[in-house]
């Protein structure tokens, strides 16, 4: 078995705005999607607020400056994530492709950082 | 408390440039600042992720699912790894950001059901 973060990618629709029918659909369609796979999450991770609420820090003048807005402008971007404990890569891929939103980017991850 | 995602992004150019020995000083930092925060017990979860090469995109398109490898965004700058921390407010999310000893990190409030 393999850990592998998912990254959930947001194509702009806002979900925590005035969503359409259609995409209120979408949304149970995931909550439905989280029930049945929930066995097989390690870390539930977190759906994060839209782009806009993001503040970034930028440290390359060796002095932090704190700016409104995501590291980078673009039509996706990152929706939330949680990490999966699955046989292998194609298990990961096969499970990503049954997503109900938009689409998944997968990453396996390093155990350095495991919370204690 | 409010929960926030610190994004930890990675400049693949500023990776490349430092040498083994700069790695190490950084990793070591970075181990003491994660033991630090979990001992505050304000870490909520966290996960470094492999490089980015490892990573495999599935996108619908036209109504299927279609698979790439690689990540969903070509940039010189890439999500390294994530941490959720329970925290008063942004300002306190901001500090724990600056005080990464990474590089540049993005805040974002998470959404509660």
């Amino acid at each position: 078995m393999a850990k592998f973060a998912f990254l959930f990618i947001d194509d702009g629709v806002d979900y925590q705005g005035a969503p359409t029918p259609e995409q209120q659909k979408v949304y149970a369609d995931i909550f439905k999607w989280f029930e049945t796979n929930g066995d097989k999450i390690t870390d539930g991770g977190a759906e994060l607020q839209p782009t806009r609420t993001a503040t970034t820090i930028r440290k390359r003048s060796g002095k932090a400056a704190v700016l409104d807005g995501p590291f980078i402008e673009a039509k996706e971007s990152v929706g939330g994530f949680s990490v999966f404990e699955l046989p292998s890569k194609d298990a990961a891929v096969a499970l990503a492709k049954t997503w109900p939103g938009y689409g998944i980017e997968i990453r396996p991850v390093g155990d350095h950082m495991e919370a204690q | 408390m409010a929960q926030y995602v610190l994004m930890l992004l990675e400049d693949e150019d500023w990776v490349q440039k430092q040498t083994k020995e700069e790695k190490e000083r950084a990793y070591a930092g970075i181990n003491k600042w994660w033991e630090d925060l979990n001992r505050q017990g304000i870490v909520k979860g966290g996960e470094e992720l492999q490089p980015k090469h490892t990573a495999t995109t599935v996108r619908r398109q036209n109504g299927t699912m279609n698979v790439t490898e690689g990540p969903f965004i070509e940039s010189k700058e890439h999500v390294g790894g994530f941490l959720m921390v329970d925290v008063p407010d942004l300002d306190a999310a901001i500090a724990i950001a600056k005080s990464w000893p990474g590089g540049d990190v993005e805040v974002r409030p998470i959404v509660v059901h």
